[in-house]
């Protein structure tokens, strides 16, 4: 058993060399152990955002505010990708960005990643973002575009792609990084 | 008589020392736990290490607890897996594996007839219950805007058909924006 030895008292004096009883602090610890284990979370999961762009019907009674300027990110062939700087349904640019699945097994599940799609854009927000700066409290937007065969899988990749992108933004003086694009899903 | 006692108390009473088990009076059984020769088998076990061990694991373990608990996932749903993620929130959850729509484990049709047509289309089951949602929503928090956020956990399989047809439904219901649930994993290099 653990002890701290603090020498022998002289004399009739109560002695100082007194043990510890680990018996309990182990204990404490065991049981610790086993309910943060039986507790525990091992899977962590989280999301990506976008919000949808349905077609609706237009109030006559609302004016509609100016088209501010997008970037549209159309997946309707197997072999590129085409980057589409609108406002409105006025083209300012476009580019085709080759595509190269990068398909990596882990486990049971295809995890997909397009490198270069993600540079391409966050080049291109870099060139052509209307919000860069810290202070602005607007996102750009990007508006994905794809066929109805695609899998789930590659969406995914995409918006990943979209969400390399990273800006600062000052909130209340304090800078955090966050994604440089709001992410649309055109659901047409 | 007094003597007697003081010379029989003599006998018992020895110096301190190191006299592990020697009073016991069987000769082999001293033999045996000194080690007679051999290793002794009366070995001591330091706790230091294990108590050092087990305090380490208790700081891993309480550095790594989470509140917010686990996430149940839909049987046969395979999430993908993505580098630039958000934390999860609370909002409906709409499940969607190979065949069957599921909000919050409760079934809301099925993507058979999506997937067959090829065609964009409103579920009509899914739409009412997430639609009976929202509107408890805005009747227990009154004069709140609805934040219209709704949890999306599908299948990496899934055709896009069946992501657009439930993406619309659910912004018919009142919830436009989606958000995805994925798998993390670490950022790579690139």
């Amino acid at each position: 058993m653990g002890g701290i030895d603090v020498g022998t008292g002289g004399g009739k004096r109560r002695t100082l060399d007194s043990e510890i009883n680990m018996i309990p602090m182990i204990d404490l610890l065991m049981v610790t152990i086993s309910f943060l284990l039986i507790t525990a979370v091992w899977t962590h999961m989280a999301r990506v955002n976008a919000s949808a762009q349905v077609p609706g019907k237009e109030d006559p009674t609302v004016t509609p505010p100016p088209p501010k300027k997008q970037l549209h990110v159309e997946m309707r062939t197997s072999d590129k990708f085409v980057l589409l700087w609108k406002t409105g349904n006025t083209t300012i640019n476009s580019v085709d960005v080759p595509r190269q699945d990068v398909i990596v097994k882990v486990g049971t599940t295809d995890v997909v990643r397009f490198p270069d799609l993600a540079d391409r854009i966050e080049a291109e927000w870099k060139t052509n973002g209307e919000h860069q700066l810290a202070e602005d409290k607007d996102f750009d937007t990007a508006v994905l575009h794809t066929d109805n065969k695609t899998e789930y899988k590659f969406i995914v990749a995409v918006i990943d792609a979209i969400y390399k992108a990273k800006r600062d933004l000052t909130v209340n003086g304090k800078t955090e990084r966050v994604t440089a694009f709001n992410v649309s899903f055109a659901v047409n | 008589m007094a003597i007697h006692e003081i010379s029989h108390h003599s006998e018992v009473l020895r110096e301190p020392g190191r006299r592990l088990m020697h009073h016991v009076g069987l000769e082999f059984v001293e033999k045996k736990i000194s080690g007679g020769g051999h290793r002794a088998t009366n070995a001591g076990l330091s706790l230091t290490s294990m108590i050092d061990f087990l305090v380490v694991t208790v700081v891993f373990l309480l550095m790594s607890f989470s509140t917010s608990g686990e996430i149940p996932i839909a049987k046969g749903v395979t999430l993908p897996r993505v580098e630039n993620a958000e934390d999860m929130l609370d909002a409906p959850m709409v499940a969607i594996n190979g065949s069957q729509i599921l909000v919050d484990g409760v079934s809301a049709g099925n993507t058979g007839a999506i997937e067959s047509s090829d065609r964009l289309q409103k579920i009509d089951e899914l739409f009412n219950i997430l639609k009976a949602k929202h509107d408890l929503w805005l009747s227990t928090h009154q004069g709140k805007p609805s934040p219209g956020v709704v949890v999306l956990q599908v299948d990496q399989n899934v055709k896009a058909i069946v992501v657009k047809s439930v993406f619309q439904t659910a912004a018919f219901a009142g919830f436009p924006n989606v958000s995805f649930m994925v798998d993390i994993i670490p950022r790579s290099s690139h």
